[in-house]
């Protein structure tokens, strides 16, 4: 049994359907890349998968059991977390009360030391809001926050978009961290080699269709395939 | 059907209410009715008509009618008073004038937010009003009191005139106003003019972007609905002989929505019957012991209930559109399993388009455009230049900043430095609206379509503002009798392959057909330039098939810009290719040439320094 | 001519109407700032409450009684209100809220109105607060002070609850992204529950203890419906300082423009409404493009 399977699921927006039979499994303690040009579903998957919106067909089962169409908090409360696009950190609370918030409904939560302890930065920052964070410090806040709920199963989307290449270094040096300690990843990115350097395995997907399924190293192997589908 | 039974169809609610209205005296004894009660209830309705067209059917809400109710009323009755005259037809358009004035100045202050806003903004001046009638301008208005001693109406129309004493002639009186009036607002409907209020009501961003100057048409519908309440206003005073200052309490205005959403709204007719209702419980349950003092409590709750469960109240009765049960719009068959594992197949060549090389003239440049967002540049100096006739697509990966580039050339956002030039003239900064009307059109990448309107009624939103500019108050003609209109719809439908669809409601459309009419909306306004976002977002890939079909075979005498992630839909389609990444243009050539170039394909797989500082 | 005592008896009659202006405010901000709903009927949950603190002092004759019960069952009723209808609400345009809140209004004061009839009642001063205090400006009825510190008292208590507990915490993080803090494993429905009770429970305890000021009619929230809205447009949707310094300017407006010419107090106030609305439609405090 798989950490999390995604059995064939057909996600819409609406009408546009988004997402086509699209399948995929997770095993603990593996990295796996989500890979594919911007609007081809990467971001609706992971989305899914957290409850944030439902499959109108097909199955998601975590740890066997199926969550499709739960709400995100309680899909969060089996072991799932969710590091967003938009990173989201709620602009008006300070770093120290967006940790404490994510850790609310976690019964044995990171206390915010901990997360100092991995992140200088934001125990200096400790006191400043959410909105006065610099990109970068945002970002990390966000990886923070899930780890203070100790999940099962995190799901990185797009860590590095719109960030300088030395920010982007640390928070690949973070994410290399998380991946020694053994901790289960789904990372979607469009950075492919970032991602790529990551990853154990990978997936691509293509206007919603899922077209890949393997590993960096084959992958890698078939640049033409790589452009066709990532590229142009 | 024969002529004689096509005019009665067409005239059919006017000649029902005429005949309701000459035979309702001979019923009044038997139902226990007083001309009193009917004329407060005609007046109640002509106060409705004007409410019914702002709010039923343009979708704006307003709390402070009651601003223009009591200004009407007030002046005709002031008039009376003083008197400047003893002409109650003089008495009663100084007051109309009067509202119609109030209203085109509340409204434009008013009209300037939106939705709840708007909503307190209306409330905010109906309670000035009501303040201002009470104390400081009271030596006119009465103050407390209001204006006593208002005259039997003397009705004088040059040569002859009516003197009217008893409340059967008042009757009469209203009865003749009231159906002009309906008659009128039955007319506006029907027009061109009330077919742009509807689909206001339904997504007015989508009007304003087909090239109608939204603003304009709500300020007169504010304005139409005032004048009606000023009239209402001023047939008050005359009715009771005295002008009240509770015709300008806020729970006049509330009364006045209570009665339009239990009688319909959206139905005209509405408001009539909601204060029929109205008065008729009150006095029904003033009779049954016990109950008498709750009948307010009893008509809130069916008002709550009404407004839970339906929409369109007792007239309308049909519940709101998402309860209900709509035909299911027709599912494509999913054969699309078989194509997936196609694309996992092996990469094949694509197959670039066999157009000509484009060699007209230049109609779209952007000279040094850019775009910053505090200290983040989303466009960073792009220059572009388009070609008469030719097919551009803009591509490039997450950020790149195609979108921003694409809302500017759409007049969406404005630069923050850089030009737009279309056919030589600069358009930056023009506004949408305008840009449409120069000849740019664009089509969205979520379907902005007007749901509840057939597909003929949605396209003709768009012909409207081809064929008449992008302010035409035409209230009087019947707007599905216009030859050059209905022209206009038959050619964009079949343009898009829906002219087997159009009199089907937009929200029964399948997928694909409502995608194929958001094209259409955006092609009726028969543009130079068509802008496209994402045309085939969401679809299948039989269905993006199609479309490749579909925008080939449009693509003669357009100009078109589209803005794509699907790689084959490109190739397919584009006879150049400009590639932006960071912001930045980094390369423009035809698509062989883009697929081959190594920066291109560098910043697609991000094997180049990640995303550069900002 | 304008005394001194005069000027300074009208500053406190509008920090006193500021104060309540305040407290009602508070409800609908938060309302409105975390479920999104335009609560028309904020005027009526007002009304409620001196209502049930009328009746209750008709009992016990004990004014603090009448305070905690308009309290508690202003607490009720909201929570019924959310569950039985506002929550069927969430995903509709903001007309529609509008409009149900609107009849939940004339639902309540008209039950009002045939329970209790038209006549004006009236809650007295309790006595530990009867009499005239010299604040050496001015002479002021002693119980006007004590709703100062009574709404200064709930509004540090109110300050507490949303910057030192969870469920301000919760709130204040649902105010502005409320899928977020679902995602955080929070249910976030459930704090909607509490928090439409919270607002109701304000604006009830703020008709209880205006009751002896005013008098206690069926219609005595409709004033206050008006200008609570216009403390939040003037302060900013969702803002605690901005209901605190929106109401405290709303009240000095009405109160000293009824000073110098009071056919105009409320006109002003409206005219500054509809000017924040055009100019600034985010108010003093509030986040913009949140509209």
């Amino acid at each position: 049994m798989s950490l999390l399977e995604v059995d064939a699921i057909n996600t819409y927006y609406g009408e546009a359907h988004a997402l086509f039979d699209v399948s995929m499994h997770i095993e603990p303690h593996e990295v796996v890349a989500l890979l594919g040009r911007n609007g081809a579903g990467k971001t609706t998957t992971l989305k899914t998968m957290m409850g944030v919106m439902a499959p109108k067909s097909g199955a998601i089962r975590f740890n066997g059991q199926a969550i499709g169409g739960l709400p995100p908090y309680k899909i969060a409360r089996l072991g799932l977390q969710l590091v967003p696009e938009e990173r989201r950190i709620i602009g008006g609370l300070t770093v120290e009360e967006n940790i404490v918030l994510a850790g609310l409904s976690e019964a044995k939560p990171w206390p915010p030391q901990r997360v100092y302890d991995m992140f200088p930065r934001l125990g200096e920052r400790r006191r400043n809001r959410g909105r006065e964070l610099s990109g970068g410090e945002q970002q990390m806040l966000a990886i923070a926050r899930a780890l203070v709920r100790e999940p099962q199963l995190i799901l990185l989307d797009e860590p590095f978009e719109g960030l300088a290449p030395l920010i982007v270094q640390d928070l690949l040096g973070i994410c290399r961290r998380l991946a020694d300690e053994g901790r289960t990843i789904i990372i979607v990115e469009q950075n492919v080699e970032a991602a790529l350097s990551l990853a154990r395995r990978c997936y691509i997907l293509n206007n919603g269709h899922m077209v890949y399924e393997g590993t960096p190293a084959d992958l890698r192997r078939e640049r033409d395939f790589m452009h066709r589908h990532l590229g142009i | 059907m024969s002529a004689p039974v096509a005019l009665a169809k067409r005239w059919a609610p006017e000649i029902a209410l005429v005949v309701i209205l000459l035979i309702l005296p001979l019923v009044l004894p038997y139902i226990d009715g007083t001309y009193d009660i009917a004329n407060r209830i005609l007046d109640w309705g002509l106060f409705g008509l004007g409410f019914d067209l702002l709010f039923g059917f343009t979708g704006l809400l307003s709390f402070g009618q009651a601003a223009f109710y009591g200004a009407g009323g007030f002046v005709a009755a002031y008039i009376l008073v003083a008197p400047f005259t003893n002409n109650a037809v003089v008495a009663l358009i100084g007051g109309t004038v009067a509202a119609s004035i109030f209203g085109v100045i509340i409204g434009y202050l008013s009209l300037r937010r939106t939705g709840i806003y708007f909503a307190m903004l209306t409330l905010a001046f109906g309670e000035m009003f009501f303040f201002l009638d009470i104390s400081p301008l009271a030596r006119w208005t009465g103050g407390e009191n209001g204006v006593a001693g208002v005259p039997e109406p003397h009705l004088g129309f040059g040569i002859f005139s009516i003197d009217i004493n008893d409340p059967g002639g008042l009757y009469w009186l209203l009865v003749v106003v009231f159906v002009l009036g309906f008659w009128l607002a039955r007319r506006i409907v029907a027009s061109p003019f009330g077919a742009v209020l509807r689909a206001i009501r339904e997504n007015g961003a989508r009007v304003a972007a087909v090239g109608h100057d939204v603003p304009k048409y709500k300020l007169t519908v504010f304005v139409i609905a005032a004048a009606y309440a000023g009239l209402a206003g001023g047939l008050l005073g005359l009715l009771q002989g005295y002008m009240p200052p509770d015709a300008f309490y806020l729970d006049t205005s509330g009364q006045l929505v209570v009665q339009t959403i239990i009688g319909g709204a959206g139905t005209l007719i509405g408001p009539l019957v909601g204060a029929t209702v109205w008065l008729y419980l009150y006095t029904l349950l003033q009779n049954i012991a016990g109950i008498g003092a709750w009948w307010k409590m009893i008509l809130g709750v069916i008002f709550v209930v009404l407004v839970t469960v339906f929409r369109r109240g007792l007239c309308g009765g049909t519940l709101l559109l998402w309860r209900r049960p709509v035909a299911r719009p027709a599912l494509e068959p999913v054969a699309e399993t078989a194509v997936g594992e196609q694309a996992r197949v092996a990469a094949e060549p694509r197959r670039s388009t066999q157009r000509p090389p484009p060699t007209g003239p230049i109609v779209l440049a952007t000279r040094n455009l850019s775009k910053r967002y505090g200290g983040l540049t989303a466009v960073d100096d792009v220059s572009f230049e388009l070609r008469e006739g030719e097919i551009r697509a803009v591509i490039g990966p997450n950020g790149a900043g195609k979108s921003t580039f694409f809302n500017m050339l759409a007049n969406v956002i404005p630069p923050s430095s850089g030009t737009i030039e279309f056919k030589g003239r600069n358009i930056t900064g023009l506004g949408a609206t305008m840009v449409c009307q120069r000849g740019i059109s664009k089509s969205f990448q979520i379907n902005q379509i007007f749901p509840s309107l057939t597909v003929r009624e949605n396209l003709r939103i768009a012909v409207l503002a081809r064929a008449y500019g992008k302010f035409h108050p035409a209230m009087l003609r019947a707007v599905d009798r216009d030859a050059t209109v209905n022209a206009g719809i038959d050619a964009a439908a079949a343009s898009v392959q829906l002219a087997k669809r159009l009199d089907t409601p937009a929200v029964e459309l399948a997928y694909g057909e409502k995608r194929r009419l958001e094209i259409g909306l955006a092609l009726a306004t028969r543009p130079q330039i068509l802008l496209l976002d994402e045309p085939t977002a969401g679809m299948s890939p039989v269905e993006r098939a199609d479309t490749v079909r579909l925008l080939r075979s449009i693509a003669s005498g357009v100009t078109i810009v589209i803005v794509e992630h699907d790689m084959d839909v490109v190739f397919g389609l584009a006879d150049r290719i400009t590639v932006l990444f960071n912001g930045r243009k980094i390369a423009e050539d035809v698509p062989d040439a883009i697929q081959a170039n190594p920066d291109v394909r560098a910043a697609y797989l991000g094997s180049q320094a990640a995303h550069e500082p900002a | 001519m304008i005394s001194w005592p005069l000027f300074f008896s009208q500053v406190f009659n509008g920090l006193t109407l500021g104060a309540l202006l305040v407290l009602v405010a508070m409800g609908l901000t938060i309302i409105f700032g975390t479920l999104g709903v335009v609560n028309f009927a904020h005027g009526a949950l007002y009304a409620v409450g001196a209502y049930a603190g009328f009746v209750t002092y008709e009992y016990t004759g004990s004014f603090v009684a009448a305070m905690a019960a308009g309290a508690i069952f202003l607490l009720v009723v909201g929570v019924v209100i959310e569950r039985g209808l506002i929550r069927l609400y969430y995903q509709r345009p903001p007309e529609d809220q509008i409009l149900v809140t609107f009849g939940i209004t004339i639902v309540l004061v008209e039950a009002i109105r045939a329970i209790f009839g038209g006549l004006a009642r009236n809650i007295p001063a309790p006595s530990w607060a009867a009499g005239i205090v010299n604040l050496r400006v001015t002479l002021y009825p002693t119980y006007r002070i004590d709703v100062l510190a009574i709404v200064g008292a709930s509004l540090v208590l109110l300050y507490f609850v949303l910057y030192r507990t969870r469920l301000g915490l919760i709130v204040r993080a649902g105010i502005e992204d409320q899928l977020m803090v679902n995602i955080l494993g929070i249910n976030v429905t459930r704090t909607f529950l509490t928090v439409f009770g919270l607002g109701a429970m304000a604006a009830g305890f703020a008709g209880v203890i205006n009751a002896p000021i005013v008098t206690v009619t069926p219609d005595m929230g409709a004033d206050i419906l008006v200008q609570s809205f216009v403390v939040v447009v003037i302060g900013g949707v969702g803002s605690f300082w901005g209901a605190v310094v929106g109401g405290l300017i709303a009240g000095e407006i009405l109160s000293l423009t009824a000073m110098i010419q009071p056919a105009y107090s409320q006109v002003m106030l409206f005219a500054v409404m509809a000017l924040v609305l055009i100019l600034r439609p985010q108010g003093l405090f509030g986040v913009e493009g949140r509209q």
